[in-house]
C-alpha cells in the first residue's frame, strides 16, 4: 500500500511529498460539467465507467452533476467496492462466467440494482440459475460486437435468440443491449468520428432487429469516451458509458481538447547529473506508461524523454537548459524542484496509486482513496 | 477493507477467482537456491532488490536460504520502511533521496536498522548530514557512479573521490562505498555477458581504487543485476550484487535457463465469441504490457493476439480449444512493473494454495 506522508489540508501543492497523483478539483468539476453537458436535450444519459478512475469520490461528483445515472464497472471486485460505497445502480459491462463470481454478483443484487453483460446462452442459463437460487434479480444486457474484436455477438439471429432467452429466464430482467466501440487509432479526429458512427450502427441494427422480433429494448448502452458526438446523432442510443472525462489523459485530450488535464503525477527532481538532464523520482511504477509515455507539463522545451521502473529522465536540451539554469533560484529543474507529468493513459496510471491528492487553488483539500484499485477479480 | 480475495491454504488453483497473481513456490525456491549455491563460497554476495517483489516474506526467505549479505536493496524510502518493519535488518536505498520530509523519514529509519542510501552530489550529502546529525543517527552513504545508464550518478572518477571525502567528513554520515547499475539488451551467450559485464563494471573498480588510493577505505562495491549475477560476482573487488528479477522471472530473461518462471497471472476465459478466438479476463492493467505481451504458459496452440485494459484476446490454432471457465496462465514479459499492481501473491505448490503473501510495499512510490 502507498505510504504517503499525510500532509495537512491547505498544504501548497509544491510542498507535497512525491511521487503523488494530484487532481485539480476545479478542472475536474469543469470537465464533468462540460462533458455531461454535451448530452443536454439529447435523451442520452452518461453512465460513468469508474474503472477509469477507481475513486468513489470522483464518481459521486459525476452522479451529482446533471445528465448521468448509475455507474459501470469491469470486475466483480469493483462492483463490490462501489456497492459498499453506497452506489445503487451498477452495470458490470463484462461477462461473469465462474460459479464463485456469479455468487458474489448475486449477493450484491440484494442491495443494489445490478446488471451484467452476456454473449452466450450458457451464461444466461448459469446466471438465471444462480439468481433464482439467491432470490434476486439481475439485469441483463446482450453485448453486441461493434468493431472491438472482443466479446459480444453480431447483430443477427444469435443476438435475437440471446435476448429471447434472457427475456424468458427466471431471475433475470432483459434490459437491452450494450456495445463498446474501439478508441482512436491514429490522430485523424474526423476519420475516427466516421468510423465510430459506422461501429455504433451495429448497436442500432441490433436494437431494430430485436424490436422487430417483438422484444422491448429499453436500453442501448454504448461505450467509448470519444463517441459522444456520434451517440447524440444516432437516434435510439440511450446511454453512453465513459470514464476518463473527469480526470482526462493526454491520449484523449487530442480528441477532446476542450477538456483539461485534471490529473497529473507530481514528481521531484532527485539528481542533475549532467547539464542537459534532470532525473525524476517517478518512473514506470508511478506513471503507468504501458500505452504511452507521460508528458512533462509547464517546462517549455524540456521533455520527459525516458522512463525506467523507478526514474524518469528529462531532456533539457534545445533552449530549456538555459532557461532552467537561469531559473535555478526560482523553480528550474534543480534537485528538489517539482515536475508535473500528465498521464498518457489514465487507467494505467491511477492503477498504481492508493490515493488521489485532491487539490483546489494550489492547496491540498484531501486524500481520496482509490478504493477499487487492485480489484481485478 | 473488503477482502474476498485471500484464498485458504489447500484451495485448488481451479477454484481461484481471477485474475490472480500466482507464485509457483517450487520455482521460487529453486531460483533462491541458484543464488544460495552460487554465492555460498564466494567473497561477493547478493543484496536482492526488494523493489521487484515488495514483500518482506520473500526477502526474508532468500536471506534464510543463503547467498546474501543479510539485507536487501530498496528503490524508495517507503519501500525500505516496509522491509525494516518486516524484519529485514539491513536496507540499501539505491536511489538518491531529496526533500526535507523524505530525508526526515529516511533518518528515522536509520535509527531502526542498518540503512544506506545512494548519493551523487555534495548538496545532497550536506542535506542528509544535517538531518542525520539532528536526529543523532548514523546514515550509511554510498556514492552512485554513472556507467552507461545515463541516469543518476557522478560522471567521473575525480568527482567521486571528492564526494567520498565530503561524505566522510560530514557528521551523521558514514561513507560506506560505491554503487553502479547497468542494464543490457538480452545476451543469451554468457561469454558476451562476461565481456559486457567486465567492460561496464571496470569503471566501478577504477573509482574504488582511486578512493582507496586517496586514503579512504571502501567497504561496499555494489553493482550488477540479474543478467550479471555470475559475472559481477567474479570480478575482484565487487562485494555486493543487486539482482532482483531472477526471483520471479520474466520472458525478458528467459535466456537465463537456470531460473524458472515463478510469478504468473492466472486468467479465466469469459467468452468464446468467434471460432478460433477466446477472451480472457486479465488485461494490461493486471499484467503490464510495457515490455511486450505476456506469453501463454503450457497451452500449445494458444497465443495472445492482443490485450487491452481488462481483456486478453487469445488466438487458438493447431486444434487448441478453450471454453468459458477454463483457466490460462500468463508469464509476464517484465515482472517488476506487473507486481506493483497487485496486493498479494497466491503461492501455489502442486496446484494448491500453500501461502498467501501480502505485497506490503506495493504502491510505495515515495
Amino acid at each position: 500500500m502507498e505510504r504517503p506522508i499525510f500532509q495537512p489540508v491547505g498544504t501548497p501543492v509544491e510542498e507535497l511529498d512525491t511521487p503523488a497523483l494530484v487532481v485539480d478539483l476545479d478542472l475536474m468539476e469543469r470537465n464533468i460539467r462540460t462533458y455531461q453537458g454535451y448530452f443536454d436535450g439529447t435523451g442520452v444519459t452518461v453512465r460513468p465507467v469508474v474503472t477509469s478512475h477507481l475513486c468513489p469520490q470522483v464518481a459521486r461528483r459525476q452522479l451529482a452533476a446533471p445528465g448521468s445515472r448509475g455507474v459501470a464497472v469491469t470486475t466483480v471486485g469493483e462492483a463490490e467496492v462501489f456497492a459498499a460505497a453506497g452506489f445503487g445502480d451498477i452495470l458490470l459491462a463484462n461477462q461473469v462466467v465462474t460459479a464463485s463470481k456469479i455468487r458474489r454478483l448475486c449477493a450484491l443484487a440484494s442491495g443494489a440494482a445490478i446488471s451484467v453483460a452476456v454473449d452466450s446462452a450458457d451464461n444466461v442459463a448459469q446466471l438465471s440459475q444462480a439468481a433464482t437460487a439467491a432470490g434476486v434479480e439481475l439485469g441483463l444486457l446482450v453485448e453486441i460486437e461493434a468493431g472491438l474484436g472482443r466479446c459480444g455477438v453480431p447483430p443477427g439471429a444469435e443476438a435475437v435468440a440471446l435476448a429471447q432467452a434472457a427475456n424468458a429466464a427466471a431471475g433475470l430482467r432483459f434490459r437491452g443491449i450494450m456495445a463498446t466501440v474501439p478508441g482512436p487509432a491514429g490522430d485523424d479526429a474526423n476519420a475516427h468520428a466516421g468510423q465510430t458512427l459506422q461501429n455504433l450502427q451495429a448497436a442500432i441494427d441490433a436494437k431494430d432487429l430485436l424490436e422487430s422480433a417483438g422484444l422491448a429494448v429499453p436500453e442501448v448502452s454504448v461505450g467509448g469516451a470519444h463517441c459522444y458526438a456520434a451517440a447524440g446523432e444516432l437516434p435510439g442510443i440511450t446511454e453512453v458509458r465513459v470514464g476518463r472525462y473527469p480526470l482526462m489523459d493526454v491520449r484523449l485530450q487530442a480528441y477532446l481538447p476542450e477538456l483539461s488535464l485534471a490529473a497529473v503525477v507530481l514528481s521531484t527532481v532527485i539528481s542533475r547529473p549532467a547539464a542537459d538532464m534532470a532525473v525524476l523520482d517517478a518512473g514506470h511504477k508511478a506513471t503507468g506508461p504501458d500505452m504511452g509515455r507521460p508528458v512533462l507539463q509547464g517546462h517549455a522545451g524540456a521533455t520527459a524523454a525516458r522512463f525506467s521502473a523507478e526514474h524518469g529522465v528529462v531532456d533539457l536540451e534545445s533552449g530549456a537548459l538555459q532557461q532552467s539554469q537561469d531559473e535555478a533560484q526560482d523553480g528550474g529543474l534543480v534537485p528538489g524542484a517539482k515536475a508535473r507529468l500528465a498521464p498518457w493513459e489514465l487507467a494505467a496510471c491511477v492503477n498504481q496509486y492508493d490515493y488521489i491528492r485532491a487539490v483546489r487553488d494550489g492547496k491540498l483539500e484531501g486524500y481520496w482513496p482509490l478504493s477499487a484499485r487492485g480489484r481485478f477479480a | 477493507m473488503i477482502d474476498s480475495q485471500t484464498p485458504l491454504p489447500g484451495t485448488p488453483m481451479e477454484e481461484l477467482d481471477t485474475p490472480c497473481l500466482v507464485l509457483d513456490l517450487d520455482a521460487l525456491d529453486a531460483n533462491m537456491d541458484v543464488i544460495a549455491d552460487y554465492y555460498r563460497e564466494r567473497p561477493s554476495k547478493l543484496r536482492g532488490h526488494s523493489k521487484n517483489h515488495k514483500t518482506p516474506a520473500i526477502a526474508l526467505r532468500q536471506i534464510r536460504r543463503g547467498g546474501t549479505v543479510g539485507g536487501v536493496c530498496a528503490a524508495k524510502v517507503s519501500e525500505a520502511e516496509v522491509m525494516v518493519h518486516g524484519g529485514v535488518p539491513s536496507v540499501f536505498i539505491t536511489s538518491e533521496v531529496v526533500g526535507e520530509l523524505k530525508i526526515r523519514r529516511l533518518c528515522s529509519l536509520a535509527g531502526q536498522a542498518e540503512v544506506m542510501v545512494a548519493c551523487d552530489s555534495p548538496a545532497n550529502a550536506h542535506a542528509l548530514s544535517q538531518e542525520a546529525a539532528a536526529q543523532g543517527v548514523d546514515l550509511g552513504v554510498v556514492i552512485e557512479l554513472e556507467t552507461g545508464l545515463k541516469r543518476c550518478g557522478v560522471q567521473e572518477i575525480g568527482q567521486g573521490v571528492d564526494l567520498a571525502h565530503d561524505i566522510a567528513s560530514l557528521p551523521g554520515l558514514s561513507f560506506r562505498g560505491i554503487m553502479s547499475h547497468q542494464v543490457i539488451p538480452a545476451m543469451p551467450d554468457r561469454e558476451d555477458r562476461v565481456t559486457e559485464g567486465n567492460r561496464v563494471i571496470k569503471g566501478v573498480i577504477d573509482l574504488k581504487d582511486a578512493i582507496v588510493e586517496s586514503g579512504l577505505p571502501v567497504e561496499i562495491v555494489s553493482t550488477g543485476e540479474t543478467w550479471s549475477y555470475d559475472v559481477a560476482g567474479e570480478i575482484p573487488g565487487v562485494t555486493e550484487i543487486q539482482g532482483g528479477s531472477y526471483l520471479l522471472m520474466e520472458t525478458h530473461y528467459g535466456y537465463m535457463t537456470e531460473f524458472s518462471y515463478a510469478a504468473k497471472v492466472l486468467t479465466t476465459i469469459i467468452s468464446t465469441p468467434r471460432p478460433g478466438i477466446a477472451i480472457g479476463d486479465a488485461g494490461a492493467r493486471a499484467v503490464g504490457t510495457l515490455r511486450g505481451m505476456p506469453e501463454v504458459d503450457a497451452r500449445p496452440g494458444v497465443t495472445i493476439e492482443s490485450m487491452d485494459g481488462d481483456h486478453a484476446v487469445f488466438r487458438l490454432s493447431d486444434g487448441a480449444s478453450l471454453r468459458p471457465g477454463d483457466q490460462v496462465l500468463l508469464i509476464p514479459a517484465q515482472q517488476d512493473a506487473m507486481v506493483s499492481r497487485w496486493d498479494r501473491f497466491v503461492g501455489l505448490r502442486r496446484g494448491k494454495v500453500e501461502a498467501v503473501w501480502d505485497i506490503q510495499a506495493r504502491g510505495c512510490h515515495n
